[in-house]
C-alpha cells in the first residue's frame, strides 16, 4: 500500500494494460451457481443443478468470446450485457459505464471493425465476432501516438469517458486514416463529456495521425 | 510567511512552469482504460445493494411485503428502515442527512426510502425490488416553486426535515435562528413551506432619489442537472490493518471522502483505507450518495464485501436549482446604477439540499458595482423537484442578472454595453474604488479586438445567408478561493524530491500545476519529482478547480523553498558527497566541494547543487545530498482578498464575447462566435486553463440551448431523467471557443497566478445575444420551439 500509480507513463499503462490481458481468464477456474454459489466441476453439473433446484430461474449459458485476440470460454447469465461480462467476468474495466443506454459512448468497444456500446449488446449475441477494448488498443505500439496526444492536449478531465472516445478515435483512424476535423467531430458525436473536453479531441487525434503519417513514410 | 526567495511577482524566467504539453499525471492510465472509479471495483465474494426508489414526488412507505423477492434465488437480504443498523449513523459532515440513516419518507421522484436489497448480483437485485410490495402514502408535494410559495399551504415536511442543508446555515433549528439572527436580523421567520431572506446595504431612498428613471425585468434561470459522469458507487468491506488496530473500513468508491467515511462510522481516519484516487468529475457537486454512504453498514451486517452502484436515472441530481429573479434598477441618465433591488424566489430543493443559494449573495455581480445601495429578497421555497448536492454551480447564474442589466441600459440608451460596463465597475480594492481594474482594459481592448466588436442594436443585423445577428458581452471577477488555507509536504530521501498527495483525480490536474511549481523553485524538472499518491497523505487537490490551484499554488511554492533551504544546509553539513549518480547508496564518497561555503552561497540548477558565484562547482543533488530532508507549509496566500469581504474586492478578470446566428423560421441558434479573454495573472499549466475555459463554455451552452429538467407538474415525476432526453452537447454542437489568456501578474498566487474563475459560466450570455438578434427574450434553454413561440409572441414572426 498504496497501490495506486505515482506517476502513470504510456509505458506503465500499457503494462498495466497488458496485465489485464494476461489475467483474463481463459475459462472458469470454479463454476459456481450464480444463484446460491455452490460450486461445481462442469457446466453440464450446474446445468443439471439449475434444473433440480432453481427450476424457474434462467439457467447460465456456456459461451466463446474472443476478446483482444483472445479466446475466452464462459459460464455467464444470458442477460448480462458485454460491458457486464467484459468487468465482473474478465476483469476489464476499460469500457465504462455512465447512462447504460447506449446514449454516451463510454462503453464503447469495437466488435468486427465497427464501434459498438458494450452496454447495449449481451454478450451472448457477440460470440463469435472479434471484440477489441481500450486495453487491446493501449498494448499496440501502433496507437502509441494517439494515446500520447490525448495525454498532451489534455483530452480529458476526469477521464472517465476517456476510453471511449479513444476507442471511437481507433475505430474511426482503422477506416480513415486522414479524417479532416469534421469527420473527426462526426465520428464522435456518440460520445458524451460532462466535463467539456469536446474540442480538445480533434486537435489530439490531427497530431497524432501527423506522428502516424510519419511513422508510415519512415518505416517506407 | 514571507515570500522566501522573493519569487512571486518578480520571477521573470521559467523553465517549467507555463511549460505546454505536459501530460497529467494520471492521464495514461486513464485513456488507456486502467484507472479504477468506485464503479471498477470487485472484491472477491462480492454482494450487490440496490436501495428502493420512490415512485412519487412525495409519499411514506407505510409497510412491506417482502416474502416474494426473499423466496428469489440469489437474493440473500432485505434490510428496512427499521433495523438498528440504521440508528446511531452520525451524518456524513458533507451533505449527510442528520437523525436515522433511512427513513420511510421520500421528498423527490427517484429518492431512496425505506429498503435495501441485497443479492448475489445487480440483476436479482433489480428482480427483489420488483417483488416488494410497498403500501405507498402518496403525500402532497410541491414541484411548482410560484404555486408552492404561498405561506398559507400546509408544510410538505415535518420539522424533523429542517436539519441543516449541505453547506448552509439551518434555517429552523435553534443553532441556525441564532447564525441567522446574527448575519441576517431583519429575515422573517419561515411559514409552511417558505423561508424569507433579506438584505439590504446602503441607504436605498437615495439609490432611487439619485435615479432618473427605473427599469425593471425578469431573469429566470432553470434548474441544470449535474449528470456527475461515473455511476456513484461503492465497495466495502471490514478487513485487519496492517499497521493501525481495530475495526479497520476497507471502501472504495467515496474518492476525497475518506474523513467525512470515517465520521460516519465513528472511526478513526486511519482505520478507513480507501486506495482509489480516481474520484470522476463533480463540478462543485461535493456530496456522497447513498451508494457511497450505505455499503459498510451491510457488509458489516451480512459479513461479505457489498458493492452498491446507482444508475444513470438515480444519479440524477439537480447541480443549480431554480431562480426567479424580478430586479429593479435606479439608473441615471448617464447609464450609472443608483439602487439594485433584486426579489428571487428560490427552488430549496428536498430536505438537506445545498443552501448556498440562500445565503451567499455577496458572491453576486452587483457587488462589482460601484452602486452601493442594493437589497435582495430571497424567497425560498422548500420543494420535492429533487435534490441538490454541495455546488458552487450556482455562483455563475448570480452574475446573469447584472449581464442582463447592463444590456439592458446598454441598449436603452443605443450603446455600446462595454462603455455601461465601464461605467458602472468599481475599482480592484472596494465599491467606492473608481479606478478601473487594470486587466478589465485590457481584457476589454483584446476581446474588441478579436471580435471585431461593431455593436449593433437589437434586432438590426442581418447575415447575408438571411439570418439574424446578435453578439453580446459580460465581465466578470473571480471570487477566488485563495482565502482558503491549504497545507502541503514535500520529502526529500533516496535522493529524489517526493511530494506525496492524497488526490482526488478529477480533472482539474491541480497535482500537475502544483508539482511544475515545486520543480521551478527546486531546479528540477517535472519529471524528477515523485508523486505519491497515498490516501494517507494530508495533501488534497481539492480547493475549487484552478482557482484554487493558485491559492494552494502559493502554498506549494513556499514549501518547495523551505526545502530548497533544508536540503541546502543539508550539503554544507555533509562534507563528503557520494560518487554515485544513484544517491546515497553504498558507493565511494569523496570531498565536498561545497566546503567553505555557506547554504546561502549555494542553489539548485537543472538538477545539481551549485554554488552560486561559481556556477561550475556542480554536483548532482543525488550526489550531494543524501540526507532526508522534509518541509510542510500550511496557510493563506498573501493578501487573500476574498478572505475579508466577499465580492467587494476583485483581482481575476475576464470578458465573455459571444455572437450568434438565429434563423426565425426554424427557431435554430447557431454560436458564431465564444471568445473568453482572461487574464490569468499567470500561466501555470496551459492546457488546463484552456481546458476549464472549454468547460464553462459548454455548461453555458448546454444551460442555454440543450438541458431542460423536466417534472410532470400533475404527478411530480422527473421526465427526462436520462442522457437520451436530457441533452448535453456533442463534439457537433459546441462552438469555436476563442481563448485569449493575457498575463498580468496581478492574482496572489504563485508568481501572481489567479487562475480561471468557474463564474466564466453564464447563463445568459447566449441568451443575451439571441436578443440582441431578435428583439425578444426567451427563457433558457433556447430550443427552436421555445424561439418560435417566443418569436411569436414579441410579433416577430
Amino acid at each position: 500500500m498504496p497501490n495506486q500509480p505515482t506517476r502513470a507513463t504510456l509505458q506503465s499503462a500499457s503494462e498495466q494494460a497488458a496485465a489485464a490481458l494476461a489475467a483474463m481468464p481463459l475459462r472458469p477456474e470454479v463454476v459456481s451457481c450464480p444463484l446460491c454459489s455452490r460450486q461445481f466441476l462442469t457446466y453440464s453439473e450446474l446445468s443439471e443443478h439449475y434444473a433440480a433446484d432453481h427450476a424457474d430461474s434462467v439457467a447460465p449459458a456456456a459461451i466463446t468470446l474472443n476478446v483482444n485476440g483472445k479466446t475466452c470460454e464462459l459460464i455467464i447469465e444470458p442477460y448480462l450485457t458485454l460491458k457486464q461480462v467484459l468487468q465482473f467476468h474478465l476483469g476489464l474495466i476499460g469500457a465504462k459505464e455512465m447512462c447504460d443506454r447506449g446514449a454516451c459512448g463510454s462503453c464503447t468497444v469495437i466488435i468486427n471493425g465497427k464501434p459498438a456500446l458494450s452496454c447495449n449488446l449481451l454478450a451472448a449475441e457477440c460470440e463469435g465476432k472479434s471484440i477489441e477494448t481500450v486495453e487491446g488498443i493501449a498494448v499496440n505500439p501502433r496507437w502509441r501516438p494517439l494515446i500520447d496526444q490525448y495525454c498532451k492536449w489534455d483530452a480529458m478531465q476526469c477521464g472517465y469517458c476517456t476510453p471511449g472516445f479513444l476507442v471511437s478515435a481507433k475505430a474511426l483512424l482503422d477506416r480513415n486514416p486522414t479524417p479532416t476535423e469534421y469527420e473527426i467531430n462526426d465520428a464522435l458525436s456518440g460520445n458524451i463529456c460532462i466535463c467539456g473536453t469536446q474540442p480538445r479531441h480533434s486537435q489530439a487525434i490531427l497530431e497524432a495521425v501527423k506522428l502516424m503519417a510519419a511513422e508510415v513514410s519512415e518505416n517506407g | 510567511m514571507a515570500d522566501l526567495l522573493g519569487a512571486n511577482g518578480t520571477r521573470e524566467k521559467f523553465r517549467v512552469v507555463g511549460k505546454p504539453n505536459i501530460p497529467g499525471l494520471t492521464s495514461y492510465a486513464l485513456a488507456t482504460g486502467v484507472a479504477k472509479f468506485g464503479a471498477d471495483y470487485i472484491a472477491p465474494d462480492m454482494l450487490f445493494a440496490k436501495i428502493l426508489r420512490s415512485p412519487y414526488a412525495h409519499a411514506r412507505v407505510l409497510n412491506v411485503d417482502f416474502s416474494e423477492a426473499l423466496k428469489i434465488p440469489g437474493v440473500v437480504d432485505v434490510i428496512f428502515w427499521t433495523d438498528p443498523i440504521f440508528k446511531g449513523i452520525a451524518p456524513n459532515p458533507i451533505g449527510g442527512a442528520a437523525g436515522d440513516y433511512l427513513r420511510n419518507e421520500a421528498h423527490h421522484e427517484g429518492a431512496e426510502v425505506a429498503a435495501v436489497v441485497v443479492a448475489e448480483s445487480e440483476g436479482l437485485c433489480d428482480e427483489a425490488l420488483n417483488a416488494l410490495k410497498v403500501d405507498w402514502e402518496q403525500l402532497p408535494f410541491i414541484v411548482d416553486i410560484e404555486k408552492g410559495s404561498d405561506p398559507a399551504l400546509p408544510a410538505i415536511r415535518g420539522p424533523e426535515y429542517d436539519e441543516s442543508g449541505t453547506y448552509g446555515p439551518p434555517m429552523t433549528t435553534a443553532d441556525g435562528i441564532a447564525w441567522m439572527a446574527t448575519h441576517y436580523p431583519d429575515d422573517p421567520r419561515k411559514q409552511g413551506n417558505v423561508g424569507w431572506s433579506t438584505k439590504t446595504e446602503g441607504d436605498m431612498e437615495a439609490g432611487w432619489k439619485a435615479a432618473d428613471f427605473t427599469l425593471e425585468y425578469d431573469v429566470n434561470l432553470h434548474d441544470v442537472v449535474s449528470l456527475l459522469p461515473n455511476p456513484q458507487a461503492s465497495v466495502a468491506w471490514w478487513t485487519e490493518n496492517a499497521y493501525k488496530s481495530g475495526e479497520t473500513l476497507r471502501i472504495e468508491g467515496a474518492v476525497g471522502r475518506r474523513g467525512a467515511v470515517a465520521t460516519m462510522y465513528g472511526l478513526p481516519n486511519d482505520n478507513v483505507i480507501q486506495e482509489g484516487v480516481f474520484q470522476g468529475g463533480k463540478y462543485c457537486d461535493w456530496g456522497l450518495r447513498m451508494a457511497q454512504e450505505i455499503t459498510p453498514l451491510l457488509s458489516k451486517k451480512l459479513g461479505r464485501p457489498v458493492r452498491c452502484c446507482n444508475t444513470r436515472e438515480e444519479n440524477f441530481d439537480m447541480c443549480v436549482n431554480e431562480r426567479r429573479a424580478h430586479v429593479k434598477l435606479g439608473v441615471t441618465n448617464e447609464g450609472l446604477i443608483t439602487a439594485v433591488d433584486d426579489s428571487s424566489l428560490i427552488d430549496h430543493g428536498a430536505p438537506n439540499s445545498s443552501e448556498m443559494t440562500v445565503y451567499d449573495r455577496d458572491w453576486n455581480g452587483y457587488y462589482t458595482l460601484k452602486c452601493e445601495n442594493i437589497t435582495q429578497l430571497y424567497t425560498v421555497v422548500d420543494s420535492n423537484r429533487g435534490f441538490m448536492h454541495t455546488c458552487g454551480q450556482f455562483v455563475p447564474y448570480s452574475w446573469d442578472m447584472i449581464t442582463v442589466g447592463l444590456y439592458l441600459i446598454a441598449e436603452k440608451f443605443g450603446k455600446d454595453p462595454t462603455e455601461i460596463a465601464r461605467l458602472n465597475l468599481h475599482g480592484p480594492d472596494s465599491q467606492r474604488d473608481l479606478n478601473l481594474v487594470p486587466s478589465f482594459e485590457k481584457c476589454l481592448e483584446e476581446g474588441k479586438k478579436e471580435m471585431n466588436w461593431n455593436w449593433h442594436a437589437a434586432g438590426t443585423k442581418r447575415l447575408p445567408d438571411g439570418r439574424l445577428h446578435g453578439a453580446s458581452f459580460r465581465y466578470q471577477m473571480c471570487p477566488r478561493h485563495a482565502f482558503l488555507s491549504y497545507f502541503t509536504k514535500l520529502e526529500y530521501r533516496g535522493g529524489v524530491v517526493h511530494f506525496p498527495t492524497q488526490g482526488p483525480v478529477a480533472g482539474w490536474f491541480g497535482t500537475e500545476c502544483f508539482t511544475m511549481i515545486a520543480a521551478e523553485e527546486l531546479g528540477l524538472n517535472f519529471e524528477d519529482i515523485v508523486v505519491d499518491y497515498d490516501y494517507r497523505a494530508e495533501h488534497t487537490d481539492e480547493a475549487g478547480g484552478s482557482d484554487g490551484v493558485t491559492g494552494h499554488g502559493w502554498i506549494v511554492k513556499e514549501c518547495a523553498n523551505l526545502l530548497k533551504k533544508r536540503i541546502l544546509e543539508a550539503v554544507i553539513a555533509d562534507t563528503l558527497v557520494t560518487t554515485s549518480r544513484f544517491g546515497p547508496m553504498e558507493f565511494p564518497k569523496a570531498p565536498s566541494p561545497f566546503a567553505g561555503y555557506s547554504a546561502e552561497d549555494l542553489d539548485l540548477m537543472n538538477g545539481c547543487v551549485i554554488v552560486k558565484a561559481k556556477p561550475e562547482i556542480s554536483v548532482p543533488l543525488a550526489q550531494a545530498c543524501t540526507a532526508t530532508v522534509t518541509a510542510d507549509y500550511g496557510g493563506n496566500s498573501p493578501k487573500s482578498a476574498w478572505a475579508t469581504q466577499f465580492g467587494r474586492k476583485l483581482d481575476t478578470m475576464n470578458t465573455s464575447w459571444c455572437e450568434v446566428a438565429v434563423d426565425i423560421e426554424t427557431g435554430e441558434v447557431e454560436i458564431l462566435k465564444y471568445l473568453v479573454v482572461a487574464d490569468v495573472g499567470k500561466v501555470i499549466r496551459r492546457t488546463s486553463l484552456e481546458s476549464q475555459i472549454d468547460q464553462v463554455v459548454f455548461f453555458s451552452q448546454g444551460a442555454q440551448l440543450l438541458e431542460e429538467y423536466i417534472l410532470d407538474p400533475a404527478t411530480g415525476v422527473k421526465l427526462n431523467a436520462n442522457m437520451l432526453d436530457y441533452r448535453r452537447p456533442t463534439t457537433l454542437d459546441v462552438p469555436l471557443v476563442s481563448k485569449d489568456i493575457l498575463e498580468t501578474r496581478a492574482g496572489d498566487g504563485a508568481y501572481g497566478a489567479s487562475g480561471i474563475s468557474h463564474n466564466l459560466a453564464n447563463s445568459h450570455l447566449i441568451i443575451t445575444a439571441i436578443h440582441n438578434a431578435t428583439g425578444v427574450w426567451v427563457d433558457p434553454p433556447a430550443t427552436p420551439d421555445r424561439m418560435i413561440a417566443a418569436l411569436a409572441k414579441g410579433g416577430k414572426l
